[in-house]
Parts: structure tokens; sequence; C-alpha cells
């Protein structure tokens, strides 16, 4: 007799977590007092705040990361699991968010890799590739054996990611955020796929912090909140706001936009048959038409590498077209260095906050400064005026919220969402008339995010044109007045945002529709 | 000017070329399997040094140049582990570890030396052995091949062996996948459960294997003697040799061909009256020639390979 329904099937308990604790050898705390169960069977969904110490524990439990307290129990009995060699065994598969696949390996090569089957002393490749076939078949993912990793799309690549950590009779597949590197179409097709796994009995844990993800796919929810589980249940029961209070531990409303009519407004940028035809092929753009008028937020979707970063570096003045023009409220600007730009004011969050957009090592008074030091404002002939830098650092910190130990600490000191806070504070200050901002909120918490999209959308009231790229579709739809989805360094459309949906931007971004 | 092309085609300029190629074919075999696991080898030339050197001491004391071969080969060895531990346990960076290795063995092997023989700069005095040539049968008794494939030292053929050996390794065998997936990429090889540091251990030593042997040749195949640096900068020709043939073996075996040719042709072209010192630049010059043009395909070949 087969066993369908969760509330018919036994509540067997496949793995335990009993009071695990992780502490790193820094001192920090990932993970404290952790005590739940994994039912056999189920899909459960493990969220929390970037930071909370979800994939900490899921990696402790795929053999990666040692506990420093507790047990784990896996079917009954305690068990450690010193590498992912013993968790492969015990049946345990994980798919990273950053794929652990060696890109120049094939596919077969890659799901071989640590338990290759042998002719004699080489690789016997064909059973290999006979291996991958048989896995793709039962789990009906379709790959080609032989294909290298390095060729295949960021989806497929994750489908290999899946049948590799499906590779050894696994019970348990454990995935950190799918979805993350996905369009909405592929997210769909995996979770279809997710599904018909746990048709098959395999219990699947992943880890999200898309709740309509979460509630498309799972049945259970466990929620940790700065490294303890603060609720553990059935998902039916709770409600999306219930949830969202227990993953930030506080109310936090969601800024929203008014719809407006822009279309009288004054350009401030407008980029016309720009080209940029050298340099990293993924930072390539092709005869770009672009017009972003005051107090608009024109938001670039498109999957990551499509032309947004070359889009990102034109307006930012990092390269100079090949062919085209540019100009910044009637001013040319084909020619202009960055220093240029922001003169004429432009300012730049940019996508990574600790490599381009700050110095981690160097203290928050010196990345409030970058940029402004020469202001007459914190100098005094040849010197710096050191008391009116902290005063300016401290006035940032109080007005963005920045929880920080003070203005002499390193930027790396600081919690992503805090330190993003910060770089931003730097740049939204400067009452830019063009600000462009680069995956704004990526990584950083919601309550900070908040923030920062409260702050765009106020910076647009008063007459700021914003640029905003970002792969997270609905911070992308939240925010954007229109949006222009890029395909291989062109954009593909522009579409008014009035109730524009992730579905109606998919097709765009892989390339299967176009407007011209 | 008639004398100089005739010596150019003769079978015993061919020959002179696959002599003097197999040091450089040798050691970038094993610098070949230590950047494939990511742990490019800059010690190679100190390694080989080592294996120069404990060739020649160890035969001499011992009478046997099977022992002295294994010698220099253990030397290597020896230096491989130097760097695992250097690199693994200390965490010292790759580059300096090497170079350390290379400065240690440069000063350690004329110390030594001093120590066993009262001299500084060459062994003379020692009574150390040589490899055996081999005269291949049917072989030797052809005209022009007789004299190009046959005679030569047995390291020579050991060279030539080694490269489809080393490819078979590298690209068929469990370890040399291991070793690949290693050096691509460590954090992906971890989270599958390989162990980084035991692997990129392995490729130390087997890199110590033919470095030694590299050495050997020289202090143990035509001459009978160390002399202090005798290794010439072979060891980083032969990381030239590695980056030129693209990590494969057959590619790096082409460019050692190519290297070792230049030399040969530096040395016959130095009877025509060429000022020597020039002559002698000529390796080292076509070394950086040849690195430049292949830096600039390499970077043609990123802009094509990375569209969609």
């Amino acid at each position: 007799m087969q066993m369908t329904g969760d509330e018919t099937a036994p509540q067997k308990a496949l793995v335990e977590f009993r009071e695990i604790g992780k502490t790193y050898p820094n001192g920090t705390v990932a993970l404290r007092n952790v005590s739940f169960q994994v039912i056999e069977g189920d899909i459960l969904a493990v969220c929390g705040e970037n930071g909370a110490g979800k994939s900490t524990l899921m990696k402790i439990l795929a053999g990666i990361e040692q506990p420093t307290q507790g047990t784990i129990h896996y079917e009954g009995r305690q068990r450690r699991i010193a590498d992912p060699n013993v968790a492969g065994d015990m049946g345990i598969g994980m798919v990273h968010q950053h794929f652990s696949l060696i890109r120049s390996l094939s596919v077969a090569e890659n799901l071989a890799l640590g338990q290759e089957p042998r002719r004699g002393l080489l690789i016997d490749r064909r059973a290999a590739a006979d291996r991958v076939r048989e896995l793709a078949q039962k789990f009906s993912l379709d790959v080609d054996p032989n294909t290298k990793v390095g060729s295949l799309s960021v989806a497929a690549q994750q489908k290999v990611e899946i049948l590799k950590a499906l590779s050894r009779n696994t019970r348990l597949l454990i995935l950190d955020e799918p979805s993350a590197v996905l369009t909405p179409q592929e997210t769909q097709e995996l979770f279809v796929q997710l599904r018909s796994l746990r048709a098959r009995g395999v219990t699947i844990i992943f880890i999200s912090h898309k709740l309509h993800e979460v509630r498309a796919l799972a049945n259970r929810i466990t929620v940790i909140r700065s490294g303890e589980v603060v609720e553990d249940g059935v998902l039916s029961e709770m409600s999306d706001a219930a949830i969202s209070k227990l993953v930030m531990g506080v109310d936090v409303t969601r800024a929203s936009r008014n719809q407006r009519d822009l279309s009288a407004a004054t350009p401030v940028v407008v980029v016309k048959k720009a080209t940029v035809a050298t340099g990293d092929a993924d930072r390539r753009i092709d005869a770009i038409d672009l017009t972003i008028r005051a107090g608009e937020i024109l938001g670039i979707a498109g999957v990551d590498g499509s032309g947004q970063e070359g889009v990102v570096d034109l307006l930012c003045g990092n390269v100079q077209p090949d062919e085209g023009d540019i100009a910044l409220l009637g001013k040319p600007m084909a020619l202009a260095t960055t220093l240029d730009w922001r003169r004429a004011g432009m300012a730049h969050l940019p996508g990574d906050r600790f490599q381009i957009g700050g110095a981690p090592h160097m203290s928050l008074v010196d990345n409030v400064m970058a940029g402004s030091h020469r202001d007459k404002q914190f100098t005094r002939g040849p010197f710096l005026r050191v008391g009116a830098m902290v005063a300016r650092t401290n006035e940032l910190i109080k007005t963005f919220n920045v929880r920080c130990l003070g203005p002499r600490e390193p930027l790396n000191s600081l919690s992503g969402g805090n330190a993003q806070k910060l770089v931003a504070a730097r740049e939204f200050s400067s009452n830019p008339k063009f600000l462009i901002v680069n995956q704004p909120t990526r990584g950083i918490d919601v309550a900070a995010a908040a923030m920062i999209h409260g702050e765009l959308l106020r910076l647009s009231q008063n007459g700021t044109a914003i640029l905003l790229v970002t792969s997270d579709l609905d911070e992308l739809l939240q925010l954007s007045d229109r949006v222009a989805v890029m395909f291989d360094g062109r954009i593909a459309v522009v579409l008014e945002n009035d109730g524009l949906t992730p579905e109606r931007l998919g097709p765009f971004m892989l390339g299967l529709e176009k407007t011209s | 000017m008639m004398d100089l092309a005739a010596s150019l085609l003769s079978p015993e300029f061919f020959a002179a070329i696959l002599r003097v190629s197999t040091p450089i074919i040798l050691v970038a075999m094993g610098v070949l399997i230590s950047e494939r696991a990511g742990v490019v080898n800059i010690g190679a030339e100190g390694m080989m040094l080592s294996g120069a050197f404990c060739g020649v001491v160890f035969s001499a004391y011992t009478g046997s140049a099977t022992v002295g071969l294994v010698a220099a080969i253990v030397a290597g060895m020896v230096g491989g582990l130097f760097m695992s531990f250097a690199v693994h346990v200390l965490r010292a960076n790759l580059f300096l570890s090497g170079i350390a290795l290379n400065l240690a063995a440069s000063a350690g092997t004329i110390l030594a030396l001093f120590a066993l023989t009262g001299e500084k700069g060459i062994s003379g005095t020692l009574d150390s052995e040589v490899l055996p040539s081999v005269h291949i049968p049917w072989i030797q008794d052809l005209p022009v091949l007789g004299t190009i494939l046959s005679g030569h030292h047995i390291l020579t053929y050991v060279a030539f062996l080694s490269v489809p050996a080393v490819a078979i390794f590298m690209m068929r065998t469990p370890t040399g996948l291991r070793m690949r997936a290693v050096g691509e990429n460590p954090e992906a090889a971890k989270a599958t459960g390989l162990s980084v540091i035991r692997l990129q251990l392995q490729a130390f030593l087997l890199c110590g294997v033919f470095a030694g042997a590299g050495g050997a040749f020289l202090s143990m195949g035509y001459v009978s003697w160390f002399s202090q640096n005798m290794t010439a900068g072979r060891g980083f020709i032969a990381l030239a040799a590695e980056v030129m043939g693209a990590g494969g073996a057959y590619g790096t075996l082409a460019a050692s061909l190519l290297l070792g040719s230049v030399d040969v042709l530096a040395i016959a072209l130095a009877g025509e009256g060429l000022p020597s010192e020039l002559l002698q630049a000529a390796p080292y010059v076509v070394t950086v020639l040849a690195l430049a043009l292949y830096g600039l395909r390499q970077a043609k070949q990123k802009t094509i390979g990375t569209v969609h």
C-alpha cells in the first residue's frame, strides 16, 4: 500500500538534531542549542535571514563542518558525520548555493569524482557515463554525460549538481537557496522535479528566504533566527505574516511605490546606441538605448551576465563606449571618467560592498570619506580635519541606523546589512542627480533591505533618476517604474511596470521573446 | 656557411636535440602534475639540483649508478615534502616557498660539496658512476634513424616514454582526475569529499620524482660530476615549457623540444664565431617570446571562450 498524504503517513524522524551548537574559533556563535526533527518523506523549508545559521546547520548535516556541541541522530542512531564522504555513505546529498562542480570536467567525470568506476588502473569512462544516464533516467533529469560542465547553462548545471547529490543512493537531499540563480520558469521546473523526487521517497530540506517558494514547495517549516530555532511546525497552520515576523523578529513594513506618470519628466540620462565590444564577454553591450528621467527608477532585469554589469560600467565611467552617445542632463559623457561622472552628479552603490563599495580593513570614517576627502569642509591646508570627518561619519551612522561599535572600527567588523547601509549612506547623502544601485540588498537582512528600499523611493520622489540593477525580481518589481530586460548584451524589451509579473519577464530573460 | 647547413641537417644535430631536451621534458612532466593539482612548483629547479648532487655523491660512495639514481629521486621527493610542509602545514606562500627551496638547494649543495670534497666548484675528486646508454637492436643499424634514435642515455628514453604515461595518468586515472579537480576548484573538491592536501602532497612528491631524475641526467648522463648550479635555470625553462604546453603532456613535450632545439642551435652557431654570450641567452629569449605569444593567444581564447 502506498502512502500519499502527509497526515496519514507515519511521523518517523529521519534526522534529529539534538542541542547542536557551533562556535567558530574567532568566537562567533553561529548556532546555539538547535533541536528539531526532519520527518521522513517531508519537504522541509529552513527559513531565516542571511547569517541566521541555516547554511551552517546544513553544512554540519552534510559533513562539511563539525558542530562544537550536541549530536545528530540519523535513522534513530547517533552518528558523527566526519566529512562529506560519510554523509554520502549515509545517503545525505547537498546541492550547494555556489555549485561544487568542476567546470572543465565532463558531467560524468563530475559525478564520478571521488568514487570513480575502474577498469584496471584507469577510470571506466563508459561505466561512468552509463551511471549518469541511468540516474538521469531514474530521476527524469535530462543531461548529457559527456558535455563539459562549464559549457552548460546555469539551470543545467544545477540539474547536474542535483544528480550528483542523488548519485549515492540518496535519501535526504539538501538544497541551499536553489532558486537564487534561476529564472521564474526554471524555478517552476525545478519544483516539479523536487516534488517528483519526494514522490520517490526522497526527503528534502531546502533553504530559502522567499516565502512564496516555501509555500509552493514545502509542507513543514523550521525558522532559525540568530542561530536558534524559533519555530518548527506544519506550514499550512502558519500565516505569511506570522512567518515573516518569526524570521525577522520584528514586523517590517515593505516600502511600496506609487504608480506615477513620468513621461513628461526631464530626461537625466540618455544613452543612444552605445556599444562596448571589448573586455569581458559578459560585460559587453550592443547598441543600448536607454533614457532615465528625473524621479524615475529604471530597473534592469536579466540572467546574470547578460550585460547588466556593462551598463553599470558605462554609466559610472568605468568604461567608455566604442560607439554611441551618452548624455547626463544634456552634457555629453561618452568620454567622461568616473571623476567626471561623480562631479556631474552621479552616485554609485556597487554590487560588492567589500570589494568595490568599501575598503573592508579600513575604518568606517575612512570609508565614509572615500571620494570626499578633498572637500573643503574636511581639509585644512594639506591636512585632513579628522574631527569633522568623525562628526560626519557619526551623523550618517545615526541617520541610517548603522549598528556598529564606533566610527573607528573597520568596515568588515559590521554585518553585511550594516556595511551596506554605511556605503549606501555615503552614496545617497550626496543628493545625487543620477544614482546607480547594483544588487542593493543582496545577502543582507530583511530589515536593512527595507530601509534601503525606503531610501531609494525617497530619493526618487525628490527627483533623482535611479538605475536599479538586481537579480531579485521581487525587489525589481517592487521598486521600478519601468523595467528593461537584457539578454546577450542587448535590451530585449522595456516594459512599464503596471502590474508586471516575474512570469512576464521570464521569456525575455531567456531570449525567447524580444521586441526590437 | 655550407658547413653550418650541413651540420644542422646532420643526424647528430637531431640526436643532440633529444639529448638536450631530456632534462627539460622530465622536469616539465613533474611541473605539469603539480600545476594541474593547483600547486605550481617554482621549486623544481632546486629539486633538480639536489637530485643532480645526490646522484653523484651516492653513486660515488656506493659504486652503484642505480643507487645514485634512486638517491636523486629521493632527493627530489624530499624537496616535494618540504614544499608540502611549507605550503600546507606552515601555510607559507607557494611561490616564496619555491624560491626558498631553490636558494637553499643552490647554497646547500655547494656547502655539502665543500664538506665532502673540500672543493666548492666541481665534484671532480668524487669517483661517481654514470647511468648506461641504450643501443636499440635493429634500429641502431638503420642509416640515419640509427644515429638519431639509438645510443641515447637510458633517461632519454624514460623521458619520452613518461609523456604518454603522464598524459594517461592525468586524464584517465582516478588520481589524475582528482588532482585536476583539486587544482581547478579546491572548495568544490573538498565538498565532494576529496582531501585537497593529500592530493597536492602526492603531486609535489611526483614532481620531485621527475625533477630528481632530471637532475640525475645532468650529473650522471654525459658527464660524471656535479658542478655548482649546474641546472642553470633548466627548472625554470621546464616551468615555461609546461605553460607553453597549456598543461597538456604532448604540448609540453613539443614546447620542451622547441626550447631544447634552440639550445642546440645556439651551440652549433657558437662555432660560427657569433658571440657566445648572445647565443647562451637564446633559450631564455625564446622562452620569453613563446610565453608572450602564449599569453596573447590565451587572452584571445578567453574572450572567445566565454561568449554564450
